[in-house]
């Protein structure tokens, strides 16, 4: 179990998402919907181009702290607002986000993390919390 | 055909429990880039957010009721919050029952809040998600 204080910030993370990337995680998260993978149906839907998948940009998120836990189960909760989408072009490039919390609140055995996930200037998660087990 | 509060307490459950495999973990862990050691072999854990493929045959129930009248291309996923008791694991056999907790409307805009419960085979409890989606029902 982490030994932290308010305050304390853990590593970043920056991670590039590619089509590829939305293809694997469609077929792996059982999330089909066209919008991830067809520009033509995100085009139609009035979005700029394919997105990711908001629970792909959650789990990416994730990686911060359970990078940073010992053990995975010491989270016990996390939550996100999906507030921008992450537009993902159909290029080498992809699209970049890079993922960092740091401890707000350390009490009773546990740390709350405030986390942020910025995609070029713009964040793209919203109240994005995690609480873990810490003395 | 359409949803208002009068739905908060409808219960969906899939049919079938899910049966947690090793390599469905290490098939979604590398799908989210995560080389951590613990979602890899026969005592792996599953990523945090795996709960919500467990939770998305109770959400694809409660997205079909044609009492609700919702279409998927209208749904935006607004927010989406996890409670853990313990991590899912290999070998796990999972029901979910998703409910509606809380339903608001703005014009043509549903909000819609349902909390889906995670079950292992025993009736141990192994996590809540809590998810929010947005329905428009206005013509584009």
């Amino acid at each position: 179990m982490k030994n932290v204080q308010v305050g304390f910030e853990l590593p970043s993370l920056t991670v590039t998402v590619r089509r590829e990337d939305l293809v694997r995680y469609a077929g792996a998260g059982g999330d089909f919907n066209p919008i991830h993978w067809s520009d033509r149906m995100a085009g139609a839907l009035g979005l700029p181009g394919v997105i990711a998948h908001g629970m792909l940009t959650m789990a990416l998120a994730a990686r911060v702290v359970t990078d940073w836990l010992d053990d995975p189960a010491d989270l016990v909760e996390y939550g996100v607002r999906f507030t921008k989408p992450v537009v993902v072009p159909d290029d080498d490039k992809g699209a970049t986000v890079t993922f960092s919390a740091k401890v707000d609140k350390v009490a009773d055995g546990l740390a709350e993390l405030d986390i942020t996930a910025l995609a070029g200037e713009e964040k793209v998660l919203g109240r994005a919390r995690a609480v873990v087990r810490a003395q | 055909m359409t949803i208002d509060a009068t739905m908060v307490g409808r219960s969906y459950t899939a049919a079938e429990t899910y049966q947690v495999g090793r390599e469905k973990i290490r098939e979604f862990a590398e799908a989210i880039g995560d080389p951590n050691p613990a979602y890899r072999g026969d005592d792996a854990v599953a990523p945090p957010t795996f709960a919500f493929v467990l939770s998305a045959p109770a959400l694809d129930l409660l997205l079909a009721d044609p009492d609700l009248g919702l279409r998927l291309d209208r749904i935006v996923h607004g927010a989406q919050k996890f409670s853990y008791v313990r991590p899912i694991k290999a070998g796990d056999e999972v029901a979910a029952t998703a409910t509606i907790t809380t339903v608001r409307k703005a014009g043509d805009v549903e909000v819609i809040m349902y909390e889906t419960v995670l079950t292992s085979a025993d009736g141990e409890q192994l996590a809540t998600s809590t998810a929010t989606v947005t329905h428009n029902r206005a013509d584009a």
